[in-house]
């Protein structure tokens, strides 16, 4: 018989690579489709969430399909998932699955970031050596055991010539205030939040034991860090691997001067700002209000919010490995947060996480809005009102 | 002693114990064990042939002690006793050990399992062989029945039982019973109605002679056990009295007070006096009262006819005005004039002027009949003659206009006999036109004429005989005190010296009077300053008024005073005219003297005394005389007595003066006085008349009692609200006033009204304020607000629970929408709007009255979700498809079904189904992520679009719908945990109580003789209820047909040798079984075996060891457990 429809046959060897990679909660899912109608995606094109899973369960995914690098893990849909499936672990076990087993192609893009952090352990493949190069002229001091904190810029604002501002900004803010800080050799790497959720878990293990063995080795206790996907491994994934150290995202830390009363910006910043919350800070570790109480505490500046702020943030597409992917236009979700912006009339949207920051840079500029609209890290503002 | 022989008997449980445990090897073992005289294993234990074995080993083998060695006792221990009863033996030479849920099911290991079993039954062995009989004892069981919650479930238990004869007492909670299922509509899949099929059985339990219903109440207290449960209710005051109410809603009707009705889910208002709905039982009101009030209505204590001013603010307050006016008339004839010249005793007693400034009542008053003229005043419906007699009253001023007011609405006919062209006495010829306009004394009068009185105007009375020969059979002299009085100085009677009462009477009937261009007034009371600023309005150039006491001695209202120096009228305070000037018979000016203020008088006012020496001189071209008035005997009867003052001598009681039938009020008793005084004595008069027309004694009611609030009351006011001032009233300017008799004081607007009535005190509480309208106008006399609470208490053998579910509250989900948009409704509300007898009567309206387009039904709102309830609600999908049904019925609009599984299991169910999708209802199988209202299409636009995946399509879909009804879970009730504590019963961790044994036991609960039905289990729909309910029913008819229970045998027992009557087994006790008395000389402790439960709790606490429990003795204890160490 010459068959010509297509016949689902269940794969239960693929099911089982995804249940040993860690997609177990996939088992709850009954197929609501609430993931899909929640997933940003589908503001920009069709991304059917609740059909991976059902592909999932019965072991039909098509690990050649680019739908496999699409999530960008903002947790929108694990929020509301009425079984309480962990979506996003499910993603990065079908991404676990192809990049170990080599059952589908990995994207171009993502091939040469993992390739430069699994060699020279950050993304951008610069020399690891370079790696404090920001700081030179800032009289950062090394870490020393005793030292109270360790600030750990992320790769990007440590080697993006357009994003170190962010780092220098804290050294400034720090320095001024006189606070006991140190940054770390340059044997550190990329703390591999990303690069996990993209599937790449070897390299993951790798980097962690490495910056685990560093801190712990240097004596760090606490942690302060500019990036939220550095924030959440390190709170949430470097415990389990043995890595014992208080973490504490700037926004949080420089909320916490305020309300102290150390640390008072002074300078009028005449400007209406927009803040978009990133999803690792706020929808995956309910950080809301910090953010917003520094922006508060600047003078004149006039804070206004997107239509679906806080817990409904859209995410600005970077999460998940996405940073390194290529996004079409007319698929970027951050030009839709940017259109946003504009409609509030902000001048400034305010970030605290290093990929909101490229992306919306991307978009402001490609979109030709730049003459109007500036993208600033909620740290550049604070140095700049001190 | 007695020799031990035990038998042993290992159960296989099929494969269940003897899959893990090697059970030869086991019973090969136990033989071997002390006073083991057999030892069996066998596959069933629990069956027959297994429960045989032992009767014939007690029979053949003598044996005395028995284990059986299986499941967990829960399930066998009373099979096994049985058997060993049935065998000869006491019940309780018996010990079970469980070697199934303790052993073979929780281990893998097969030889560790084995050697596990052969301590737990070594163990048990040993235990064994120190149990002794026990004697089991029977008490009566309580016949009677506590049945908590009078819904469907409730009443269904309730009717089972009282109609087997056996007396049930029903406690709901509600004022009525009916709970949710009076609210629903319809009901799916029969689509009947649901108050047709429920409202029979409501007035089945209301009138069952062996059901006792106590609504409005709730449990407070439960203790006891099965067979003698002790129960205190508390039935809460409705301050209305039961026995009298008759239902028929005219409390609720006058209530100045609405809030949303709990009934009709907020979609209607109901009274804080209200009957919740039209068929509740008991038909009956209940008053809705949350705190006391935080003022003493002190307004009304102090108006002198007891005007319901909380009742006619809160009214305004609620932008009732019609009804406000209504409420006003019920006691004042002349609202109108009140609401203008009153001196307002009510706002100067006002609490609220404690805490910041009292409530402006007379303008509120004002407000509303303003209002209600300007919006077209109806015409008032004429009061039937009802009583035979004719009544006449003499004198057409405010208390002849309240006398007759009260008697024609009592039924008599009532004639007014007016001397002037006009009525309304002084009112019309003596108060100017910028105070009291003539249309707005006409409008009043013309509603008291509109209810039958009669004025004859231009008809003076000059003898009584006249009247009587009529065939009037009673007089009120209502003719007032209109003459000036004169002042007996030098000069008064020259040309141009006027009396203020005169002049104001030329002044209101038209009359021109020509005066020079400065008036002196003398005088300091109301007709003084009237008089002044008439002057000012007819081109006076310079007023002055004179007076010889100070600004805090006069007596005329201080507001006017105030208005008349705002218009330019000067007052020469302490100075009183000793002569008039005159030259050429033209007044030229009058002399003073100075006065200084002396001791105290008689009546405590200070005494003006002369200061010698001071005259002075003040040049004017006429002076107008206004130092009092008196009655003009000269226009009265010649029969009539007066006093010694020269007015009209009555009986202080009933105002019947020196001849019988004749009464008299008013000025012309009192002497001159004020509207609101004449007004009240003239209503007493009608008291009085219509006791003496027909032949009663008069009943005196006490006059009210002014309260002000204590120092810590204000202090609580001050911490519950801001201050806020009175809102003000814009006047005239006085430059325009004095050009005219344009009316001064301009009144409130709606919202200006609205804003100032809401500082009311008494309406700032929750609840019912008492304003005391319900009672006004109830004809039953049921409002007493004197109720308290009740406890009751009651003594009951069993206990049903049928307490129901709350709905879910869809609002947590903030992406649904609710409360956010109009047209989002929970399935509730949906309800109500297609009830005929709901708020839209039946019809499907969005809130702005529109019918609905498209209609979207959401289904697992709150269900199947770990985020609010994982469970199944069970019977959304079926309400939802009938709401899809009732919206393609009663609109033209498309249904949309947003379900994730249709689950339709019952009777007709899966029918339903099908037929709704021949209705041509679209179903979308996908969980709704949100509804917003903002549009990314021209055709969303104005709608609620619904956004969701179509799982089956694989598409996201956006539905722009006009209506949402969101299928909100059921949920436990709020306070689930409260009764479950109540009744020592437990929840499971969905909130809802657990049953005993969810297959088999699914209505009794681990507490005896408590059951439970219907939804506080869980989620069900009213077939499954009502069997649930029939099902807990039986339960208890089979124990009241038993008629005893039986006591635990295994309970403490007091060594009382060793006890020292410490009590602490009796602190320890919650069923009070321990008491400690003197006994033998010594204080010890003794249990009521009725009581204790063996629950253990008294002897832990034991400091000497007295307390044991029989069949946990310390040597069956201690022997168990060293034989379970033997193994370690």
């Amino acid at each position: 018989m010459n068959v010509k429809m297509d016949i689902l046959s269940p794969y239960k060897e693929a099911t089982d690579v995804i249940l040993e990679a860690g997609g177990e909660p996939l088992k709850l899912c009954y197929q609501c489709g609430l993931c899909t109608a929640v997933c940003p995606w589908n503001l920009v094109r069709s991304f059917l969430v609740r059909r991976i899973i059902h592909e999932a369960q019965l072991g039909a995914v098509d690990f050649g399909s680019e739908d496999v690098w699409t999530c960008v893990t903002c947790r929108a849909c694990v929020d509301r998932c009425p079984r309480g499936v962990e979506i996003i672990d499910v993603m990065r076990a079908i991404r676990r699955a192809v990049a170990s087993l080599g059952i589908g192609a990995v994207p171009d893009a993502l091939r040469i970031s993992a390739k430069n952090i699994a060699g020279v352990g950050n993304p951008l493949g610069e020399a690891p050596e370079g790696r404090n190069d920001w700081a030179k002229d800032l009289k950062a001091k090394d870490f020393a055991a005793g030292t109270e904190v360790l600030y750990f810029p992320c790769c990007i604002p440590s080697y993006d010539p357009d994003v170190k501002t962010v780092a220098r900004s804290v050294a400034t803010i720090f320095n001024e205030l006189k606070i006991d800080y140190g940054l770390i050799g340059t044997e550190a790497k990329c703390c591999g939040e990303a690069i996990r959720k993209a599937g790449h878990e070897d390299t993951f293990q790798s980097l962690a034991q490495n910056n685990i063995d560093l801190f712990a080795s240097n004596g760090v206790k606490t942690v302060v860090v500019s990036s939220p996907h550095c924030y959440h491994t390190f709170k949430h994934e470097y415990p389990e691997l043995g890595g014992k150290f208080e973490v504490i995202h700037i926004t949080q830390y420089l909320a916490s001067l305020i309300k102290k009363g150390s640390l008072k910006p002074s300078k009028e910043i005449n400007k209406k700002v927009i803040y978009s919350d990133p999803c690792y800070l706020g929808r995956h570790n309910d950080i809301y209000d910090d953010p917003r109480e520094i922006l508060r505490s600047i003078p004149a500046l006039g804070l206004v919010e997107f239509p679906d702020a806080r817990e409904n943030g859209l995410c600005c597409g970077g999460g998940g490995g996405r940073i390194w992917m290529d996004t079409a236009k007319g698929e970027r979700f951050s030009d839709i947060r940017v259109e946003q912006a504009a409609e509030k009339g902000a001048d400034i949207i305010a970030v605290a996480c290093p990929y909101c920051l490229l992306n919306y840079r991307d978009s402001v500029l490609s979109m030709g809005k730049a003459e109007t609209m500036q993208v600033k890290d909620i740290t550049e503002l604070v140095a700049q009102a001190l | 002693m007695e020799e031990i022989r035990t038998g042993v008997y290992i159960c296989h449980c099929g494969s269940n114990i003897a899959g893990v445990v090697n059970v030869e090897e086991v019973a090969r073992y136990v033989g071997t064990l002390p006073n083991v005289v057999v030892s069996r294993h066998y596959r069933y234990m629990c069956s027959d042939p297994g429960q045989d074995l032992i009767k014939k080993d007690i029979k053949e083998l003598g044996i005395n002690r028995v284990v059986v060695a299986s499941c967990s006792p829960r399930m066998h221990e009373p099979t096994f006793r049985k058997a060993v009863e049935d065998g000869g033996l006491n019940p309780y030479l018996y010990e079970h050990a469980n070697i199934r849920e303790h052993c073979s099911w929780v281990h893998d290991d097969k030889k560790l399992a084995t050697n596990k079993a052969k301590d737990l039954i070594r163990a048990a062995v040993m235990r064994v062989s120190h149990h002794e009989p026990l004697v089991i004892r029977e008490v009566p069981l309580n016949p009677n029945v506590l049945v908590i919650g009078g819904g469907i479930a409730g009443m269904q238990a309730a009717l089972d039982i009282a109609n087997g004869q056996n007396k049930v007492y029903l406690v709901e909670r509600e004022p009525s019973i009916g709970g949710h299922m009076a609210q629903l509509d319809r009901t799916f899949p029969t689509l009947d109605c649901s108050e047709c099929i429920l409202t029979p059985k409501m007035s089945d339990v209301g009138h069952h002679p062996f059901i006792e219903l106590l609504a409005y109440s709730e449990v407070e207290e439960v203790s006891g056990s099965i067979g003698s449960f002790k129960v205190k209710v508390r039935k809460r005051a409705r301050y209305v009295d039961e026995n009298k109410c008759v239902g028929c809603g005219d409390c609720e009707e006058k209530c100045p007070r609405r809030t949303d009705s709990e009934f009709e889910m907020g979609l209607a208002k109901r009274g804080m006096a209200y009957i919740p709905f039209a068929q509740a039982i008991p038909n009956i009101a209940t008053i809705d009262k949350r705190e006391e009030r935080l003022c003493k209505a002190a307004c009304k204590e102090a108006c002198p006819i007891r005007m319901n001013v909380l009742g006619y603010v809160s009214l305004i307050k609620e932008g009732r005005f019609r009804e406000a006016c209504e409420v006003m008339r019920r006691t004042n004839p002349l609202p109108a004039v009140c609401g203008r010249v009153c001196y307002a005793p009510c706002e100067e007693a006002c609490n609220r002027g404690q805490f910041d400034e009292h409530i402006a009542i007379r303008g509120l008053k004002r407000f509303a009949v303003d209002y209600e003229l300007k919006m077209g005043k109806h015409k008032a419906v004429p009061v039937e003659r009802s009583k035979e007699e004719k009544v006449a009253i003499v004198g057409s001023g405010p208390s002849g206009l309240a006398c007759a007011y009260d008697l024609v609405r009592q039924g008599y006919s009532v004639t007014v006999f007016e001397s002037g062209p006009e009525a309304g006495g002084i009112l019309r010829w003596g108060i100017p036109e910028y105070r009291l306009p003539k249309t707005v004394l006409a409008n009043d009068i013309g509603h008291i004429q509109d209810l039958g009185v009669e004025i004859k105007v231009d008809t003076p009375v000059k003898r009584l005989g006249e009247i009587f020969d009529q065939g009037y059979k009673a007089i009120f002299m209502g003719t007032g005190a209109g003459m000036s009085q004169r002042m007996g100085i030098p000069g008064e009677d020259s040309p141009g010296v006027l009396h203020a009462l005169d002049f104001l009477r030329q002044v209101n009937f038209g009359v021109k009077v020509d005066l020079g261009s400065k008036v002196a007034i003398i005088g300091g009371g109301n007709a003084a300053v009237d008089a002044a600023r008439v002057a000012g309005r007819l081109g006076v150039e310079e007023v002055t008024v004179v007076y010889r006491r100070s600004r805090d001695e006069m007596p005329a209202i201080p507001s006017e005073i105030e208005e008349m120096e705002h218009e330019g009228a000067k007052i020469q305070f302490l100075a009183a005219p000793v002569k008039i000037l005159s030259d050429n018979n033209r007044v030229r000016g009058i002399q003073c003297i100075r006065m200084e203020m002396g001791e105290p008088d008689a009546s405590g006012r200070r005494r003006p005394v002369p200061v010698k020496g001071s005259e002075f001189t003040v040049e004017v071209d006429n002076v107008i005389m206004a130092i009092g008035q008196r009655v003009d005997k000269a226009m009265l009867p010649k029969e009539l007595a007066y006093t010694d003052w020269g007015t009209l001598s009555v009986d202080p009681v009933t105002l019947q003066t020196n001849i019988d039938g004749v009464f008299a009020g008013g000025d012309v008793v009192s002497g001159p006085s004020d509207v609101i005084a004449a007004i009240a004595a003239g209503k007493r008069a009608a008291c009085s008349i219509d006791a003496y027309l027909r032949g009663e004694e008069l009943s005196v009611e006490e006059g009210g009692k002014v309260e002000r609030l204590s120092e810590e009351e204000v202090t609580k006011v001050k911490e519950r609200f801001a201050s806020r001032n009175r809102v003000g009233v814009s006047k005239l300017k006085p430059e325009t006033r004095v050009s005219g008799f344009e009316e001064v004081e301009h009144t409130y607007s709606p919202d200006e009204a609205q804003d100032e009535a809401g500082r009311c005190l008494a309406s700032l509480v929750e609840g019912c304020f008492e304003c005391g309208e319900c009672k006004e106008v109830c004809e039953a006399d049921a409002v007493d607000f004197d109720q308290t609470d009740q406890i009751i208490e009651l003594e009951v053998g069993t206990i049903i629970v049928a307490t129901g579910y709350d709905q879910f509250d869809p609002s947590v989900i903030p992406q649904y929408g609710y409360k956010k948009y109009d047209n989002v409704l929970t399935g509730l509300e949906f309800e109500r709007l297609t009830c005929a007898a709901g708020p839209t009567e039946g019809k499907i309206l969005l809130k702005d009255g529109r019918e609905p387009e498209s209609v979207a039904i959401v289904h697992c709102v709150g269900s199947r979700d770990q985020n609010y309830h994982e469970y199944c609600s069970r019977v959304c999908c079926m309400y939802g498809l009938k709401y899809a049904h009732l919206v393609r019925e009663l609109t033209k609009a498309d249904a949309y079904e947003f379900y994730i599984d249709m689950r339709c299991f019952g009777e007709g169910y899966e029918e339903f189904y099908k037929r709704l999708s021949e209705e041509g209802v679209n179903f979308i199988r996908g969980k709704v992520a949100k509804v917003t209202d903002e549009a990314i299409t021209d055709e969303e636009k104005g709608k609620l679009i619904v956004v969701s995946e179509d799982t089956l399509l694989g598409k996201i879909v956006r539905v722009p719908v006009d209506m949402v009804i969101l299928c909100s879970a059921l949920e436990a009730r709020s306070d689930a945990d409260h009764v479950a504590r109540l009744l020592s019963i437990n929840r499971r961790t969905d909130g809802f109580f657990l049953e005993r044994h969810v297959k088999l036991d699914p209505v009794a609960t681990p507490t005896d003789g408590v059951f439970i039905a219907g939804c506080c289990e869980a989620p069900r729909d009213i077939p499954d209820t009502v069997a649930q309910a029939e099902a807990a029913a039986g339960k208890v008819l089979s124990l009241i047909s038993k008629g005893t229970v039986t006591l635990e045998a295994a309970i403490s027992t007091v060594d009382e040798a060793i006890c020292h009557g410490c009590g602490r087994c009796e602190e320890i006790c919650t069923f009070n079984a321990p008491k400690v008395a003197i006994k033998n000389g010594a204080l010890v402790s003794s249990i009521n075996e009725a009581l204790c439960k063996g629950c253990g709790s008294c002897a832990v606490v034991c400091p000497t060891g007295a307390i044991a429990i029989r069949h946990f003795t310390q040597d069956e204890i201690l022997a168990q457990v060293a034989a379970l160490a033997e193994a370690c």
